[in-house]
């Protein structure tokens, strides 16, 4: 396996293993771990401050769910729930 | 001697002129401390090629020209919307209309530091002196977060003045340090920031996502030692209106009374205005007529000018209480939540929550719905919304729907129910719409329009108050924008129909007064229009319609509420306005005894009525609106794609509506 296959792999793991900011219930604070994926989506959540380690809640959703309300430093986000899952949290 | 003089006043002139840039996030309060430093913009209008707002402002302090420009919000200075791309453009010097700017200021929301440093940090690469402009900090203060701006700026390696922008509190300091940054050699990167890019340049990422992490390590580290949070006594008031906003049963139902109550007034605040512009518009008739001698130029300029611009200044009111409400809504902060709520429901029919405001806008006039679509940074999403808002039935349907309801549709209960069945035609109307609009929308966006998803990240702005000057300042820029563009084609298209309907002139017999109503009615069968009705007849007969409904409908193309009028006319009503009671009636009783040329056959059945409502449901009949889509698209090809498909789905769903009537013995 190349350098590329392992990171990918990597990533794989954790989107199957760890919560991602879709799971989590509401009221939760928790901590971000990593933000998957490679393209303008991601890039935009890890601008808006979705980086490793910051700390993230979950305030609340729109009435069909979707989308979700976060807090994060000091401002409110809001993302779609397919969004939402790209964001690795700590268990 | 000579020479150097002109060259040392050259110099002393190129001295006084400063450019700077206004940078910052959305949200930030950057177009009021706009209107704090520079007033009212000199220059407002689009950036070249695109439909993104160039806003520029010049003010003088110390002797000091000083152009201000107001770019676009952005959240980052890696492009990933035109907005942004702009922004990018004007800082690097490739726009052609602004100069490069000699100097940045970033404007930085003190209540959310942390994420505003990271625009910050890319300005400081640009390579100009950088400004911070600390705004929004009594806010900051009231939620007990301060900020170390000595601290702040030696990590920056830039200066961090404190702003109160409605206040003008530091305004003037900010000028000053405007002046004094021509001095500076150049901005550098600071090197803690320099040592994490080059870090993460290391990691296996892909280079932009370690370029954010990166940042915000640094950005990190500053706002560890810069910010302090004081205990505040008990939760700001802001944090309790979200609390009720945001919770998911009472937030949808304010949700819902607040968007009712913006609908329900564009229709009823905006009646009288329009009333007192429809009074203004017929005493100017009323004096032409008697000033001007009888004739063709009489005609034109009453029948044709008059009534034509008279149909584009009524729009104004309607214009101006929506762009009132929406300004007022964005400058709150609400705006943002709307779309939060709304988002789910439109992403199933391939919109998003963006769009809602402008679709429920287009219910009392597509225009203003049209121009509201601004807001929706995603092409695409803004291209599918501009494209179905004609859909929502506009308040201009109503009298046609009013009319044939209460004439053609029998008053009975529906069912075993209290509700009538006239209300539920007219209900019917206005859903077919909608449900029309999220058909098209959904096949567009699975077929035309497809592409990768595009990211719904939308920051909830903390509740403020909104600023009288740029809530009037938006207003005034629609009303301007509507009148300009709209008002000159559609000066030209009326004065086409007037004369389509005007010529060529019957021969008038001997002893036939050319002023009744009669000869009214025949002169406009024998005009160019009234030979384009009959010549259309055979593509109309399907719908159930004769060639007069047809000559009705091809004259209300450029503007759908002439329909009565027209009707009026062709039935020999003369002058009668239809929309008066009176005139109401008299209509009704002349289209229910109407029959086909030559035959005791009525015109106007129950599956006739439905026809032409559902015909007007779906048609672009509106000139108006045809040129708001080209401005707001920067193109031809959308009005005429508008323009085409709503005609031929008019005309299938009249058809339909009319076979499947007269088969079920309506």
């Amino acid at each position: 396996m190349s350098i590329t296959d392992c990171v990918s792999l990597r990533h794989l793991i954790q989107e199957f293993t760890m919560r991602s900011l879709a799971t989590v219930n509401i009221g939760t604070t928790t901590q971000v771990v990593d933000v998957s994926g490679d393209d303008n989506t991601s890039l935009r959540l890890l601008e808006m401050g979705l980086t490793p380690g910051v700390e993230v809640t979950i305030v609340g959703t729109a009435p069909l769910g979707d989308p979700v309300e976060l807090e994060l430093r000091g401002y409110r986000l809001s993302i779609r729930r397919n969004e939402a899952a790209r964001v690795v949290v700590a268990t | 001697m000579r020479a150097r003089n002109s060259t040392e006043q050259q110099s002393v002139e190129t001295d006084m002129k400063l450019t700077v840039a206004l940078l910052g996030n959305p949200n930030t309060g950057k177009s009021t401390l706009f209107s704090a430093i520079a007033g009212i913009p000199t220059r407002i209008g689009n950036y070249p090629g695109v439909t993104v707002e160039e806003k520029v402002g010049t003010f003088l302090h110390r002797g000091h020209t000083i152009e201000l420009i107001d770019l676009p919000g952005a959240y980052s200075l890696n492009p990933k919307s035109p907005d942004e791309q702009v922004a990018v453009d004007v800082l690097c010097g490739n726009i052609n209309s602004v100069a490069q700017p000699d100097c940045i200021v970033v404007v930085v929301d003190a209540t959310n530091l942390s994420r505003n440093l990271y625009l910050v940090s890319q300005a400081l690469a640009v390579g100009r002196p950088v400004l911070v402009a600390l705004t929004l900090c009594d806010v900051a203060e009231s939620k007990g977060i301060h900020i170390d701006r000595k601290k702040l700026s030696e990590f920056l390696g830039c200066p961090v003045l404190r702003l109160v922008a409605p206040r003008r509190d530091g305004v003037d300091q900010l000028a000053d340090a405007l002046i004094e940054s021509r001095d500076w050699s150049g901005q550098v990167v600071p090197k803690a920031l320099n040592a994490y890019l080059s870090k993460g340049a290391e990691s296996d990422r892909p280079v932009a996502a370690a370029d954010a992490i990166a940042r915000y390590s640094w950005i990190d580290d500053i706002t560890k030692d810069v910010l302090s949070f004081s205990t505040k006594h008990s939760r700001s008031l802001g944090e309790r209106i979200d609390a009720v906003l945001t919770h998911r049963i009472l937030g949808t139902v304010v949700f819902g009374m607040t968007m009712l109550s913006i609908f329900s007034s564009i229709f009823w605040l905006a009646t009288p205005l329009m009333d007192l512009v429809s009074g203004g518009v017929e005493l100017l008739a009323g004096w032409a007529e008697l000033v001007m001698p009888d004739g063709i130029l009489q005609s034109l300029v009453v029948n044709g000018i008059i009534a034509g611009v008279g149909g584009v200044v009524i729009f104004l009111p309607q214009i101006a209480i929506l762009f009132l409400f929406v300004a007022v809504l964005e400058g709150c902060g609400y705006l943002a939540r709307a779309a939060f709520l709304m988002d789910r429901l439109l992403v199933g029919v391939g919109l998003s929550g963006k769009s809602f405001i402008p679709l429920l806008s287009s219910f009392a006039c597509a225009i203003p719905g049209i121009m509201a679509a601004r807001t929706i940074e995603n092409k695409r999403d803004r291209l599918l919304t501009i494209l179905v808002a004609p859909l929502m039935s506009c308040s201009a349907r109503l009298p046609v729907y009013l009319l044939l309801c209460s004439a053609f549709v029998p008053n009975v209960a529906v069912g075993n129910t209290w509700f009538r069945l006239p209300a539920v035609v007219l209900a019917s109307m206005y859903l077919i719409g909608i449900f029309v609009a999220a058909i098209v929308a959904f096949v567009l966006s699975r077929t035309i329009f497809r592409g990768p998803p595009q990211p719904f990240v939308l920051e909830l702005p903390s509740w403020r108050w909104p600023q009288p000057a740029v809530v009037g300042e938006r207003v005034r820029e629609a009303a301007v924008s509507f009148l300009k563009n709209a008002g000159t084609l559609i000066l030209a298209v009326s004065i086409v129909v007037w004369a389509l309907g005007s010529f060529p002139k019957p021969i008038i017999q001997a002893g036939v007064n050319p002023e009744s109503a009669e000869q009214q009615g025949e002169a406009l069968r024998q005009s160019f229009l009234g030979q384009a009705g009959r010549f259309i007849e055979p593509v109309v007969k399907p719908l159930g319609w004769d060639w007069r409904i047809g000559c009705a409908a091809v004259a209300s193309f450029p503007a759908r509420e002439v329909v009565l009028g027209v009707l009026g006319v062709i039935y020999n009503l003369g002058d009668v306005d239809p929309g008066e009671e009176e005139g109401a009636g008299m209509l009704i009783r002349q289209l229910r005894s109407a029959t086909w040329d030559g035959t005791d056959r009525k015109v106007f059945t129950l599956p006739v009525a439905l026809s032409i409502m559902v015909f007007f449901a779906l048609c672009a009949q509106c000139a108006s609106t045809l040129v708001i889509i080209g401005k707001e698209t920067a193109s031809w090809v959308w009005p005429l794609v508008s323009f085409t498909y709503m005609t031929a789905l008019a005309w299938i769903g009249a058809f339909c509506v009319f076979q499947l009537g007269t088969t079920l013995g309506w």
